[in-house]
């Protein structure tokens, strides 16, 4: 429009000139830029391209379906994705971003637990960003700057080999029968591991407690401890429940149907979601390191997992997506999948803690969990 | 001291003549086999080694059900992260053994013969590695060291935290040996001759040491193949990596490596100690 | 057995040129840097700890006293609270008793292996299985003793079929009795390992002199070769309790935090995925390293004392 210039004069232009001095200088401050709505799609996929790679840390190929995601994303875009520490937790995703600061090797994506996000903001590890289909996304699911935001979620359930164990349980209560004597174990220790943590949130849930409390979680681990069901094995992967070493595992219901699939052939495993108890979910979120080496990859990263596509792959794993609800609305969801999937029911009645809760929570377990539980 | 002990050991025959009472069972050094005790020893101990690897065997053929075939050894050996993160951990074994000599093997050398007021001070060093762990020493590496990349980046830089693991092992090893040795002595020998530190070093006290030497090289090969944490926590694919990550979805087929992996290094260690060893030693043996 | 006329002068060329600091310099250079050579390898050793052990280690020491307000002594006094308490005297048990088992077991291997009359295949067989066998820990070795000794496990089963029950009788693998028979996989070899140089140097000639003397079996081993031995034994001691209590992915594979041990909830609040407490692990290293300190002490009290005959 080269007639419109002439119809402002110079000090016009240097005020232009310098708010866009100030927001250049703004958002080249670490941590300050201001969060973009989604841009153009083929800019960002152009950029990606331009980068060549993506560094992902601690996907198991098996959880939540991440393994197809990762190839499908490399198929889709020619970008290589390098996967490393798969069995690795959250905080050493963290520690990966603080010790790798500047090199090649730094994560670009992460998948980390609710605590773990908040840390990350409280200590500036983030850039923001908000994918193309950030409305869909429910509030209590996402950082409202846009540091973090979460992508699926599960509740826990109780996974049983029945080529070993007759009958599954199906309930809290079931588990107390004398018939599954040093059977029952957990995805390792409660105060480390997040699938444990959240088996004795749901517990409580189911003997009396709240989101408040979760003592009577703890002390129901105590009486099945003392009972002698529970078996102190830590199971990190499927090999105790396959082998039937450990043939009741309760775990988040995406590794365990996860597991059952690639368990055809050599067990029968059976999922089912504690019945008569409030199910207790938790979800993971996905946040962008503020100095990952491939920003643009990591942010195409993000628009495939939260494409219509990819929230499907991932519910395919059996980890409903955080747009669930808005995929259920526009019947998107194909009729061979649901089917795959347990029952709806609890995945419509699931709550998810607040941070100050899991918390509490934590402190609690601290405390009770060396005291109380012991085989 | 010695010349003591063969004076007395001499008129040994005179002696067993006078002996009070003839003894029922042949002197110590004419012994040719091992007592039945000694072999219930040995079964004993072989049964407790090999009943748990020889369950993850099994399980390792397992296919579900009641059939048992070789699909976990063949996907094991076909997977693409096998031979380079395989070779990867055998190359920093390497590296770690010539970096711990190096370092270790004439600083202990020099402390016996030089400066044995020191030893506490190596015996405390030495032990520094298992107080540390090793989560905790990631976090103070990576803090202070940010650079050069070409370590840093690279696999090589976890030859650092590899000595401190395998310092304590490879330490007493050498300590053991250092002390059964009499290196004073052959130090002054070896200098009165007119022997530079070079010669006395590699000619005179590292043959002797030569067990020691041994037994350091074979812990410090088995320490870096096995190691785990530093490893997987500084993102980098070796041999232990692989092998738990391949835990975590084939079941089988991680049983399947950590066997292979103990019996091929097993293999390994034979090579190198009927390599280096020339005759059997034996309790009395020199060396 | 002295050669005569053999002067440094007329030494023949040595490695580095270098002569040995006795002899009557062939130059003051050469002498001098004769008597650097030793003190250099010692310092460089001292120079690389320092730097890549001991400055990382003081960084994480300087974290325990910094609290969100400056120096603060909280989070090493809150590691009396029960639930640290109870896990370092879980470590130290496991630690003294996997030792001992090690100590005990490696000892009588080593010994039978080492006879005299023993084959040398034997010999080599034994030898590079402990070394292997001394590094098989973590999710491997917990999954095979598991499907051994588990509630489920082979041998478990197999005995319940001849009417023993063991778990019924009180023992678990879970348990810290349970944990010590499976440390000593690796607990085991390495005490072989490490006395095996030390019951080489046991001369035959000594054996058979106290025996020439008269002397039993009981009496040798109680006179002359525990005596000789003991150093060697203390030593192996130390470093298997060290080992024991600084092991971490062979007991996290084998409780749930149904025991509590240093090293796990170390990785708890250091590396897990429920909490984050970089300060409260910092102060339980240093609560390790406090541990190891007063071991150490005792370790060379002891030694000292036991090796006295020496000088």
């Amino acid at each position: 429009m080269p007639n419109d210039k002439l119809l402002f004069g110079r000090r016009h232009y240097a005020k232009l000139g310098l708010a866009g001095l100030a927001g250049a200088t703004v958002a080249s401050l670490p941590g300050l830029r201001p969060a973009r709505a989604a841009e153009s799609m083929d800019a960002l996929i152009a950029a990606a391209k331009k980068e060549g790679k993506l560094n992902v840390i601690t996907l198991p190929r098996d959880w939540a379906n991440y393994g197809a995601l990762m190839d499908k994303f490399t198929a889709k875009y020619g970008i290589a994705i390098d996967d490393a520490n798969p069995d690795g937790s959250s905080a050493q995703e963290l520690q990966a971003v603080r010790s790798l600061k500047g090199q090649n090797r730094a994560p670009d994506a992460l998948d980390i637990g609710p605590s773990f996000a908040s840390i990350g903001v409280k200590q500036n590890l983030f850039s923001p960003y908000k994918v193309a289909t950030w409305d869909s996304i429910p509030d209590g699911m996402k950082d409202p700057s846009g540091l973090w935001v979460a992508d699926y979620f599960g509740v826990v359930s109780i996974a049983s080999n029945t080529n070993v164990v007759k009958t599954a349980p199906r309930s809290w209560a079931d588990l107390k029968k004398p018939a599954y004597k040093g059977m029952i174990a957990l995805n390792g220790s409660p105060l480390g591991a997040g699938a444990a943590f959240a088996a004795v949130f749901a517990a409580s849930l189911g003997n009396g407690g709240s989101y408040d409390d979760i003592a009577p979680g703890v002390h129901y681990f105590a009486e099945l401890a003392k009972l002698g069901n529970l078996n102190p094995a830590a199971a990190t992967g499927p090999a105790l429940l396959v082998s039937g070493q450990a043939p009741i595992v309760i775990n988040w219901d995406y590794l365990s149907l996860g597991y059952r699939d690639a368990a055809v052939g050599k067990a029968t495993i059976e999922v089912v979601v504690p019945e008569g108890s409030q199910p207790y979910g938790s979800f993971y979120c996905q946040a962008i390191p503020a100095d990952a080496p491939h920003p643009n990859a990591a942010k195409l990263w993000q628009e495939w997992l939260y494409s219509d596509e990819g929230q499907l792959l991932f519910l395919a794993g059996y980890a409903h997506p955080a747009r669930y609800a808005d995929l259920a609305k526009r019947n998107l969801i194909p009729a061979d999948l649901a089917a795959k999937l347990p029952p709806a029911g609890p995945y419509s009645q699931v709550k998810f803690a607040t941070q100050e809760q899991v918390a509490k929570a934590q402190k609690t377990l601290a405390e009770l969990w060396p005291k109380l539980v012991h085989i | 001291m010695s010349a003591t002990i063969a004076a007395a050991a001499e008129p040994e025959a005179k002696l067993a003549a006078n002996a009070p009472a003839p003894r029922p069972r042949p002197a110590h050094g004419a012994r040719t086999r091992l007592s039945a005790f000694n072999w219930v020893v040995i079964a004993l101990a072989a049964a407790y080694f090999l009943v748990p690897l020889i369950m993850t065997g099994i399980f390792s053929f397992w296919e579900g059900g009641n059939r048992y075939g070789f699909s976990a050894y063949i996907a094991m050996l076909s997977t693409p992260g096998f031979w380079t993160s395989l070779f990867l951990s055998v190359r920093l074994a390497i590296e770690t053994i010539i970096l711990s000599f190096a370092l270790l093997v004439p600083a202990m050398i020099f402390v016996h013969l030089k400066a044995p007021k020191l030893k506490p001070l190596f015996e405390f060093i030495s032990n520094l590695p298992f107080v540390i762990p090793a989560i905790a020493l990631i976090d103070g590496l990576t803090t202070l060291y940010t650079g050069p990349s070409w370590l840093i980046s690279t696999p090589n830089y976890l030859v650092i935290p590899y000595f401190f693991l395998a310092l304590p092992y490879a330490y007493r090893s050498l300590e053991v040996g250092l002390t059964t040795l009499d290196v004073q002595t052959l130090t002054e020998a070896g200098q009165s001759l007119g022997a530079g530190w070079g010669e006395i070093i590699f000619y005179l006290l590292l043959p002797n040491l030569r067990t020691a030497l041994i037994g350091a090289v074979l812990l410090i090969l088995t320490t870096v193949i096995g190691e785990f944490t530093f490893a997987s926590v500084l993102l980098f694919h070796t041999f232990a990596v692989f092998i738990n990550d391949t835990g975590q979805n084939a079941i089988t087929e991680a049983a399947a490596l950590s066997l292979f992996a103990f019996l091929l290094t097993w293999l390994l260690m034979l090579g190198v100690l009927l390599t280096g060893r020339k005759n059997a030693a034996t309790v009395g043996g020199a060396h | 057995m002295s050669q005569t006329g053999q002067t440094a002068s007329s030494a023949p060329t040595t490695f580095g040129g270098a002569s040995a600091p006795r002899s009557a310099g062939s130059g003051g250079f050469g002498a001098l840097v004769g008597r650097a050579i030793p003190w250099f390898f010692v310092v460089l050793f001292l120079v690389f700890v320092l730097a890549f052990l001991i400055a990382p280690t003081l960084v994480l020491v300087v974290k325990t006293f910094t609290g969100d307000h400056g120096f603060t002594l909280s989070y090493l006094t809150g590691l009396w609270d029960y639930q640290y308490r109870i896990a370092f005297q879980n470590s130290i048990i496991l630690g003294l008793a996997s030792a001992f088992t090690g100590l005990i077991g490696g000892f009588f291997i080593a010994y039978t292996s080492l006879q005299p009359g023993a084959p040398a295949w034997l010999r080599s067989i034994i030898t590079s299985f402990a070394a292997v066998a001394a590094n098989f820990a973590g999710v491997p070795l917990a999954f095979a003793f598991i499907s051994t000794l588990g509630s489920l496990g082979f041998v478990t089963i197999m005995l319940k079929h001849i009417g023993v029950d063991i778990y019924a009788m009180g023992f678990s693998l879970y348990s810290l009795t349970g944990m010590t028979v499976t440390f000593a996989y690796f607990q085991i070899p390495l005490m072989l390992i490490i006395i095996t140089p030390a019951i080489q140097g046991l001369r035959l000639q000594w054996r058979e002199a106290s025996e020439g003397l008269g002397a039993t079996s009981w009496q040798y081993w109680r006179l002359v070769g525990l005596p000789i031995l003991t150093p060697s034994l203390l030593g192996g001691f130390l470093l298997l309790f060290g080992s024991a209590f600084s092991a971490y992915a062979t007991p996290y594979a084998l409780t749930d935090g149904n025991i509590a041990l240093v090293t796990i909830d170390i990785s708890n609040v250091l590396s897990g995925n429920v909490m984050s407490d970089p300060q409260v692990g910092a102060a339980l290293s240093t609560g390790m390293i406090l541990v190891m300190t007063v071991v150490l002490a005792i370790y060379s009290i002891v030694s000292r004392y036991s090796a006295r005959w020496r000088r």
